[in-house]
């Protein structure tokens, strides 16, 4: 993608979104659970991460029938409920999450996709409904979403330990053009 | 009318309204707009029993508009948008809308008390995709999702995440292939 744009400007694009997305960063405090959100809202698209306790996580999965072993080890993996919406971009927005990158102090990698985890979780022997339903639940591995609306909910592991920071690069094609969004300074739960 | 049906249920529905208050607390309000299929291709096959214990079969609603929603009662925009495909299907159904409701994953058990829940309760057919297979078949990548097959059989439009259904320019959108 990056070969579309004229080379003079790809140094500058960077400072460009960067700077406008941690402008339009906002970080709000549920008062009842203590969940925090991230939220940026740039070039007509919208991305939140809300963070979901470690023991909200392990209630809806064990309710649907994951595996004590699996949904620990996913709980404990810092999820957030993340939602990314098309209100006006220019165009289509496309993303594939592996090409999303989790930045911490430990390194950079993408989210933990849904069929990592359900490979994770081979030896756990889940039922087709519990693997159903924890595949659905998670932020889908590759989507596009067209103006006016749409858009999608789902949970999403950044792979840190809890109370880990990091930024997230969500890298995005708009209208055919490459984006990146970015938040910065998330926390994983405790 | 669904009633919730036993004490575990009603624990059921209760842990996971506590699970998704905080989520759906904070979202923003149900859109209308639904995307025109520019290239419209065949319907993929629907063939899938119904809450019912009936066969329902897509290829038999030939002639009319058939809003598929693909959903689970676990996805909070598809709990949110659910009343109003009931009041879409109140509204336009005797003019040749029909809506066909395909949950994903899940059991009777699971989704006749939820539908008890719904205000109003849905009284168009809630059909069962056990094994995901139709939602692989219709390239479904997120719940929910919804279709919209026009009179012809093919696909007409499509909407990514939950929609305000009830919407009068969506009706109108609907009403309008019926004309086509």
């Amino acid at each position: 993608m990056l070969r579309e744009i004229p080379w003079y400007l790809i140094p500058v694009i960077p400072f460009l979104l960067w700077g406008e997305s941690a402008l339009a960063q906002t970080r709000t405090v549920d008062p009842e659970t203590g969940s925090v959100t991230w939220e940026t809202q740039v070039h007509g698209v919208t991305l939140s991460l809300t963070q979901i306790l470690p023991d909200q996580a392990r209630a809806f999965y064990v309710n649907r029938g994951l595996p004590t072993t699996a949904t620990e080890s996913y709980a404990k993996s810092c999820v957030y409920m993340t939602v990314l919406r098309n209100d006006s971009a220019p165009g289509v927005v496309h993303f594939r999450l592996s090409d999303w990158s989790v930045v911490s102090t430990t390194g950079s990698q993408p989210p933990i996709g849904a069929a990592t985890w359900l490979k994770r979780f081979e030896a756990d022997e889940l039922s087709q409904s519990a693997r159903i339903a924890f595949r659905w639940a998670q932020f889908p591995p590759e989507q596009a979403y067209q103006p006016g609306g749409d858009w999608n909910q789902g949970m999403l592991s950044a792979g840190l330990p809890p109370d880990s920071e990091f930024d997230l690069i969500a890298r995005l094609d708009v209208a055919g053009e490459p984006f990146e969004g970015v938040l910065k300074n998330v926390r994983c739960a405790k | 009318m669904f009633v919730v049906q036993n004490r575990r249920c009603q624990w059921v529905l209760l842990l996971t309204a506590w699970l998704v208050s905080p989520v759906l607390a904070d979202l923003p309000p149900l859109t209308h707009g639904l995307t025109p299929i520019t290239e419209p291709m065949d319907a993929p096959a629907l063939r899938l029993t119904s809450l019912d214990d009936e066969i329902v079969d897509l290829a038999s609603l030939r002639g009319q508009v058939v809003v598929v929603n693909f959903w689970a009662t676990w996805c909070p925009p598809c709990r949110r948008e659910m009343p109003s495909l009931e009041h879409l299907y109140q509204q336009a159904g005797d003019k040749g809308v029909t809506v066909l409701a395909v949950n994903v994953g899940e059991d009777e058990d699971t989704v006749f008390p939820f539908l008890g829940t719904v205000e109003p309760s849905p009284t168009f057919p809630i059909l069962f995709d056990t094994d995901s297979s139709v939602l692989t078949q219709w390239r479904v990548r997120g719940l929910p999702t919804t279709f919209v097959v026009g009179p012809n059989g093919k696909l007409a439009y499509q909407a990514v995440g939950g929609r305000e259904f009830n919407h009068p320019d969506l009706i109108d959108q609907l009403l309008q292939l019926l004309d086509k």
